[in-house]
């Protein structure tokens, strides 16, 4: 952490960045940090209750955080996938934030703790286990130990998934009308994922209106499939929406169901390499097409 | 507030049989958003037209619905009659109640029902149709013409002789491609070069065409009408305007033993050269990469190492220091006639390809392929016209021509056959026969494909006439043995091994586009297949066009082909050139996709995804200029209306004229199944 | 308003008495499949009434939003057809909507869509008969899979209320089965 804080004084103090975004303290756990003034890097952290992507922050739509000046933004692995994502759809270059990697060994899953835990196949994060990218790549620095893999947690999500994927249709029907029946149609999803940055949303569209806004069963599911199609091969695992979600709607199995998808049909993996071209967007001539007569 | 006309046609009994006409209109009339609904025998007719624009009169209409047939049969008619009638014509649809309803059921309370559902359907999507105007593109009446071999030369002929400039550029010293090399044509044995040069020396001289050769395409910006070329003129080492053409700086070169590309290998030229001596223009080149001088101040030399063309040139036109130069021509149109080159299937090869190692081609000197031997039979050639062998320049009398080397061969090689190979190996068993009256020609054939006008009675003369002896069967090896060329042969109709003692063996060898033409594909932004040939846009319908509007190929860079082949389509590239220039403007149909500046992000996924590059990228400035962000662009003259970046935008930031989100939605909510 | 949670077979129950004739939504490309279905009518070919079809430019232009809301708007099946690989009007519209449609036909699947609901196929405008199989394809899978009753069950209260009101009014016109009472209508308590 003191070279966490050594580089955010350095950066801050040189003037190569007007503010640093990373987490701070407190007594309800980690929470984002700004810091604009040299001896405010004292208060920056990095432990198990770091959670949030701070790259929702360089969303060019959040013009009161652009106005801050040039960003030092701390990131994780999967954070770094987010930037490499809105590097791919230009919404970012490269030379107008420095990035700070830190080398992260997982996250909490409860993480309002006034103080960082280890971690345990209890309270991990499940969205951590067989996580590829511990260390990020896309970073103008990286601080830190490399660490080790985050423990295993007792059900992981693909194994929910794959327990979904073995129920016959109607019970995956009545399961997730039900789950989707809870959404307040809040979109806290939306506002805290990284790479939904647009400037009207399709569900704001009203002429004409694809998506119904009051939240009933049937916009219901029409919101979260959009979502979650627009997250092929887009979704970097952060979990923030599922973390997010003020009526607990287990978004990351949709998530994680849509990566294996893309993995399945199309070879794709998220990564941090921006020249990786996302799946949907492109085509190879001998695409899988069992399901077309 | 809409104010549709539906006009329900009985098109006699293909109709009113299955459906009741009658029926549709009586439950479409009272459809929200229609003011007058009726039905007629035959719409399309002259008084079923009049009626239409007397409704809208009468009724002023502000769209109208024909329920009848397919749009593909009459949607122009309609439009045509609206337009007449001073509705605009993109505010008239059809509903098609015949191909897709009457003629396909045959209940008729179904199928009645199933119409008032479809006319319901389209008066929806009418609700939301806006009043476009034709996207109206100023036309650059210049064209260019990329290659100047015989596709080329005929292209940029036929669009000069209509009255329009033509830029030809061809990249070697002389226009002519290969069938300058060539020493007689078949079906007709008539001398290639004597039929060539004239249309050589009509496009140098043509009022209309400006020639640049020894030049490339290095950039393409624009679209369709409005293109802006940048020309490569490579550093020629020589003055075209002082040069006379006399040739005293050729005999003056000491370096005379550079391979020949012109004789195939067969001959040496010097370092200032023109190809041939019936070249077009008659202005050497200076081959700076085997240049005595250039290669000393390569390597630093303090004084230039000759100069002897310099000197000897009386027009003072030799300049060593000339750069490549670059030339921006506007054009508005593009002809790409780029021509083929050969298989080479020695031991070297590009990479991708391999070798045939085992037919000795490169190791045995007498192992040749097609265009070396045009070379030895032509009068101008190396050896002037006589077939003589290269290893030692005596005369073949056993000569083995093979065919489909490298050609329908997923082995190795090509897949594809290459078509002109079973012509042109007859005419050379029958030029050789012709000159060596006492040899003997031996051809090894898979097929003989000799599908043109008098091209099969041309291949029987080369065994009737000429007793060439053609065997059914494939080449296993070819090998030097002693003084002659062992030929190892497979007769598959008498079913026995044959085995030549050869003199001189011709490979024909496969078709395969000019080395190159990946890069000028992207630089114009065509596609080409997996061999490399330009791809057309439609196999069938649209063979000399591709899918770059504005861009047209001809000759053998699409495909293997012969000449008068090549010529066709060529004419045919060049009345498309023609049809494009024919009015100031060009009309395109408004179905383009157009984006909302205030939604869009600029996140370009868009731009992926468009076949045609229609979309760029484009700065949006504040009111004092200062730049704020950007958005995609979609230019009119290119988009062609798919709709792909629609589906693919995640905040439907943009829409398909014609088939907007709105008319959609509407056409889908029509069929809404609970009221 | 039906339990959403309703199965599958007893819907099928329900459409086993016979009368129940699926309403298919289809969205074609104009140059392939919209010409296909055009030759077959010229050709006279013969098939089911059950399908409408709405008319796109390409297959590229077809948005998985379509489907959902003729789902939500009371269609029991849709078809999507377009041009067969390489043979795409507008070069490469088919193989994006090719990507588009795995992805969205698996997550359909996720979430407990069944997927013989959704047709998608290449028709030619030289297939004719292909056009009539799928048609007679799909309508024979989606009368097997009942209505699609457990989507219109995720309306709102009012609106199904105001359905069931006028389907037993008789509103029914629409329908092509004979006028008997619980016909077509959706399923409505």
């Amino acid at each position: 952490m003191n070279e966490l804080r050594e580089l955010a004084r350095k950066l801050l103090a040189d003037g190569e960045v007007r503010v640093i975004i990373g987490w701070e303290s407190a007594r309800r756990g980690a929470r984002p940090m700004f810091v604009t003034e040299p001896d405010g890097a004292d208060g920056l952290i990095f432990d198990t209750r770091c959670v949030h992507n701070l790259v929702t922050y360089l969303n060019p739509r959040r013009d009161h955080v652009a106005e801050l000046g040039k960003i030092g933004l701390v990131i994780k692995g999967c954070d770094a996938k987010a930037v490499a994502g809105l590097l791919r759809e230009a919404q970012l270059t490269r030379d107008d934030v420095v990035l700070i990697g830190v080398c992260c060994g997982g996250v909490l899953e409860e993480n309002e703790l006034p103080e960082a835990v280890a971690l345990t196949p209890e309270n991990v994060a499940p969205r951590c286990h067989g996580c590829d990218n511990r260390e990020p790549t896309l970073v103008d620095h990286l601080l830190g130990e490399p660490q080790p893999e985050p423990p295993r947690p007792a059900v992981t999500i693909e194994e929910r998934v794959a327990a979904l994927d073995a129920q016959p249709l109607e019970e995956r029907w009545a399961f997730w009308t039900e789950q989707f029946g809870k959404c307040v149609r809040c979109y806290a999803c939306r506002q805290v994922c990284p790479l939904c940055v647009c400037e009207r949303c399709v569900a704001e569209k009203t002429q004409p209106q694809w998506i119904e806004s009051s939240p009933h069963a049937r916009g219901n599911l029409s919101w979260n499939i959009t979502r979650a199609l627009h997250l092929a091969g887009r979704c970097v695992d952060c979990g923030e929406c599922e973390r997010f979600c003020p009526v607990g709607i287990p978004l990351t199995l949709v998530n994680r169901k849509l990566q294996e998808i893309v993995a399945e049909r199309f070879d794709y993996k998220v990564s941090e390499d921006p020249e990786n071209q996302a799946p949907i967007g492109g085509y190879r001539l001998d695409d899988e097409q069992e399901f077309i007569k | 507030m809409s104010r549709i006309g539906v006009f329900v046609c009985h098109c006699g009994e293909n109709i009113a049989r299955t459906v009741d006409t009658e029926a549709v209109a009586e439950a479409i009339k009272d459809h929200p958003g229609v003011a007058f609904a009726t039905d007629y025998k035959y719409m399309c007719s002259d008084p079923g037209q009049t009626m239409v624009k007397e409704a809208i009169a009468e009724h002023g209409l502000t769209g109208v619905v024909i329920a009848a047939c397919s749009p593909h049969m009459h949607e122009k008619t309609f439009r045509r009659a609206c337009a007449q009638a001073g509705l605009n014509q993109y505010m008239c649809e059809m509903a098609n109640i015949r191909e897709h309803c009457s003629w396909i059921h045959e209940d008729r309370a179904d199928a009645t029902a199933k119409a008032i559902d479809i006319a319901r359907t389209i008066v929806e999507k009418v609700k939301h149709n806006k009043p476009l105007e034709s996207i109206r593109i100023p036309v650059t009446k210049r064209a260019l013409v990329i290659g100047g071999g015989i596709a080329g030369i005929q292209a940029a002929l036929d669009i000069a002789d209509g009255g329009h400039q033509v830029v030809l550029i061809e990249k070697e010293a002389s226009i002519g491609g290969h069938m300058s090399q060539l020493s007689e044509t078949f079906p007709t044995l008539d001398c290639s070069q004597c039929i060539l040069t004239p249309r050589m020396v009509e496009a140098y001289q043509h009022p209309n065409i400006t020639l640049h050769t020894w030049s490339e395409v290095e950039k393409v910006d624009g679209y369709i009408g409005n293109f802006e070329v940048t020309i490569r003129k490579k550093a020629r080492s020589v003055n075209e305007d002082l040069c006379n053409g006399c040739g005293d700086c050729q005999a003056a070169c000491p370096a005379k033993r550079i391979p020949s590309e012109f004789e195939a290998g067969l001959g040496k030229r010097t370092a200032i050269y023109v190809p041939f001596p019936q070249a077009v223009p008659n202005i050497p080149a200076l081959d700076r990469q085997n240049c005595t001088l250039f290669k000393g101040r390569r390597k630093g030399l303090a004084k230039d190492a000759c100069g002897k063309c310099k000197e000897a040139c009386l027009k003072g036109a030799i300049d060593y220091d000339t750069e490549d130069t670059f030339i921006k021509e506007d054009v508005g149109a593009i002809v790409v006639a780029t021509g083929f080159q050969l298989y080479n299937i020695g031991r070297e090869q590009p990479e991708g390809l391999k070798g045939y190692g085992e037919y000795g081609y490169g190791e045995v000197p007498d192992v040749i392929d097609g265009l070396q031997f045009e070379r030895l039979a032509s009068a101008s050639g190396p050896t002037a016209g006589a077939i003589l062998r290269p290893s030692d320049g005596k005369e073949p009398k056993t000569v083995v021509f093979v065919h489909c080397v490298g050609s329908r061969d997923p082995e190795k090689g090509m897949k594809y056959c290459s078509k002109i190979c079973c012509m042109y190996n007859a005419k050379h068993a029958m030029l050789y026969k012709h000159k060596v009256h006492d040899g003997r020609a031996v051809a090894f054939y898979m097929d003989i494909r000799a599908a043109g006008k008098g091209y099969d009675e041309f291949s029987r003369r080369a065994i009737e006439e000429d007793q060439a002896e053609y065997i059914r069967g494939r080449v296993s090896k070819i090998y030097r043995d002693g003084d002659k060329v062992k030929v190892w042969g497979y007769d598959t109709l008498s079913q026995e091994q044959v085995v030549i003692d050869a003199d001189m063996v011709v490979l024909a060898t496969a078709i395969r586009p000019q080395p190159g033409v990946e890069q000028l594909a992207q630089t114009l932004s065509i596609s080409y297949d997996e061999n490399g040939f330009i791809n057309e846009a439609h196999p069938k319908l649209r063979p000399v066009e591709t899918n770059t509007a504005g861009v047209f190929v001809a000759g053998a860079c699409q495909a293997p082909r012969d000449i008068p082949d090549s010529v066709a389509m060529a004419s045919a590239a060049g009345a498309k050139v023609m049809s494009l220039f024919s009015a100031d403007e060009l009309g395109r149909e408004p179905a383009v996709a157009v984006v909302n500046e205030n939604t869009c992000i600029g996140c370009m996924n868009c731009a992926n995804v468009c076949a045609y590059g229609a979309i760029e990228q484009r700065e949006i400035c504040t009111v004092d200029g200062q730049v704020c962000g950007h958005v995609a662009y979609v230019n009119p003259g290119v988009c062609q209306g798919c709709g792909t970046c629609q589906a693919l935008c995640l905040s439907k930031s943009v829409e398909l004229q014609t088939f907007t989100d709105e008319q959609v939605y509407s056409e889908i909510n029509a069929l809404c199944f609970w009221e | 308003m039906s339990d959403p949670t309703e199965t599958q077979s007893a819907q099928n129950a329900g459409a086993a008495a016979g009368d129940f004739e699926p309403r298919i939504t289809a969205f074609v490309c104009n140059w392939c499949t919209y010409t296909g279905a055009d030759l077959a009518g010229t050709s006279r070919i013969n098939m089911a009434s059950n399908v409408r079809i709405i008319r796109l430019p390409c297959t590229g232009r077809i948005d998985p939003l379509f489907i959902i809301k003729s789902f939500e708007r009371g269609a029991d099946g849709v078809i999507v057809s377009g041009c067969h690989p390489a043979d795409c009007h507008y070069t490469s519209g088919n193989y994006h909507a090719r990507r588009r449609f795995a992805v969205f036909h698996d997550l359909m699947e996720f979430i407990g869509v069944d997927p013989r609901r959704m047709t998608f196929s290449w028709v030619s405008a030289s297939e004719g008969a292909k056009w009539r199989d799928v048609v007679d394809e799909a309508v024979t899978n989606v009368r097997e899979l009942g209505p699609f009753d457990a989507y219109r069950a995720l309306a709102p209260e009012d609106e199904s209320a105001a359905a069931a009101a006028s389907a037993a009014a008789g509103a029914a016109a629409r329908c092509a089965a004979p006028a008997s009472s619980g016909a077509a209508e959706p399923d409505a308590s």
